[in-house]
């Protein structure tokens, strides 16, 4: 009599999240935006998916950044992917980065800006009475930005320093139009993460970070 | 129906639902960008500017130096012998060297002669001495401590004299002639030159490289002097 009670619960529970997964469905996803890419590179790689359907998880490695690499930048763009049936907002956190010598590379060093929102295929919903919003300072592209700063350092608009904590870099109105079961093709927006890092003097070794990007509900903008 | 066929149905309801579900939950609210660079020791000399010659009779500077460009200068001293009245012929030619990590200036030098006697021109007879070292201009690291290890300019009284047994002119001085470059030998050495600064940076530590003979009564003929500096971030 256990046994039958417990095979009706539990036939239950998946009854409920299967009758749930419309509600669920889309209603807030992140994942990559296409291939990314990499230019001005010396020995250097990105890696990622270029399926929108799959899961954003991209290794960067900006290869040499010591004078040995002679070109003037280093830039990686990296698509994003945003599903949403409601306003969203996208936040970044960063780890790492930790350098105690100062001539090694910062984390404000490292150039990260946010462009081209743009529509993923039919299904990407397009509001009128809202936009999407690039907060202030990630609204540029590091790579055309750059400037040398009274030190001889380059500096950019926005950079990894500009993350504090749990940093929202963009939010805005609904993001797809239709309620499927999984990702689709065509059914929400992306936009560009461009990191870039400009070869200098630096102080050798080996940096690393880990950007953590999150969707969630966004202040209630109509659509 | 068998209980058997009631258990099978129920077992196959149970997964697709739980497929179903998973996929329900197959999305994600996060994603993840992993990043990494590496910078390594990065070592350069250059040409630090327009070489000066002084006291030469004849002779003067074939291709020059300029500034930030790659070292390759060629200088014609002249005439060495007792008919160039000049106390020394000195060539004067400017290095720049750049790294961001600590290094070693090292030279070595080869004196070809076409005279075959003991009085022909030799290692010895041409001193060598490196200058004031400066790091200055936005992006160099300093104030720094850089190691001379030449006595600097071989012309000074400290640095050479005439040999009272012999009569010829030495120069004395610690590493002050070519004699003590036979093989490739540490002229200079210190840390870090550069903060982090791109390339572009033309700023760096410069100084000054002294050639010098003194016009004596060497066996008459021709001579060559080869040098090459070599830095290194050990």
């Amino acid at each position: 009599m256990r046994k039958r009670h417990f095979t009706y619960l539990f036939l239950t529970l998946l009854i409920f999240f299967a009758l749930a997964q419309p509600a669920l469905a889309q209603a807030l996803d992140i994942s990559s935006g296409g291939q990314p890419t990499i230019t001005g590179a010396v020995s250097g790689s990105v890696t990622g998916s270029a399926s929108v359907t799959n899961d954003l998880l991209v290794t960067i490695n900006f290869g040499e950044v010591s004078p040995l690499n002679t070109n003037s930048i280093v830039k990686v763009v990296v698509p994003i992917g945003l599903r949403s049936n409601q306003p969203y907002q996208v936040a970044v956190t960063m780890s790492g980065l930790t350098n105690v010598n100062a001539e090694a590379v910062q984390a404000s060093d490292v150039g990260f800006g946010i462009q081209n929102m743009r529509v993923l295929g039919g299904a990407g919903k397009i509001c009128t009475q809202s936009t999407h919003v690039i907060h202030s300072p990630f609204n540029n592209d590091p790579s055309s930005s750059a400037t040398v700063g009274s030190n001889g350092r380059v500096s950019y608009p926005s950079t990894l320093a500009s993350l504090s904590g749990s940093t929202v870099i963009l939010n805005g109105p609904q993001l797809s139009k239709n309620n499927s079961a999984n990702r689709q093709q065509s059914d929400g927006y992306v936009f560009d993460a461009i990191f870039t890092l400009t070869p200098q003097f630096f102080a050798t070794g080996v940096s690393s970070a880990t950007l953590i990007f999150s969707i969630s509900p966004g202040p209630n903008v109509p659509c | 129906m068998p209980r058997s066929l009631i258990t099978f149905k129920i077992i196959l309801l149970a997964m697709m639902l739980v497929v179903t579900a998973i996929a329900c939950l197959g999305q994600s609210t996060t994603g993840t960008v992993s990043m990494s660079a590496t910078v390594s020791k990065f070592v350069e000399i250059n040409s630090g500017g327009a070489v000066t010659l002084t006291g030469n009779s004849g002779g003067g500077v074939t291709t020059d130096g300029v500034a930030n460009s790659p070292l390759a200068v060629s200088i014609n001293l002249g005439e060495l012998g007792p008919s160039n009245p000049n106390n020394f012929v000195t060539a004067s030619v400017p290095l720049k060297l750049r790294s961001n990590a600590p290094y070693v200036l090292s030279m070595s030098a080869t004196v070809t002669s076409s005279g075959s006697t003991s009085s022909r021109i030799g290692p010895a007879d041409v001193g060598f001495g490196l200058g004031t070292i400066s790091r200055a201009g936005t992006g160099v690291n300093s104030p720094a401590t850089d190691t001379n290890a030449t006595s600097g300019d071989p012309t000074l009284p400290a640095n050479g004299s005439v040999n009272a047994t012999t009569g010829r002119y030495e120069f004395t001085g610690v590493r002050s002639n070519l004699s003590s470059f036979a093989s490739a030998t540490t002229a200079l050495n210190g840390p870090i030159i550069m903060n982090a600064v791109p390339r572009s940076n033309a700023n760096g530590l410069t100084v000054p490289a002294f050639f010098a003979v003194k016009p004596q009564f060497f066996e008459n003929g021709t001579t060559t002097i080869s040098v090459t500096f070599t830095v290194t971030a050990p």
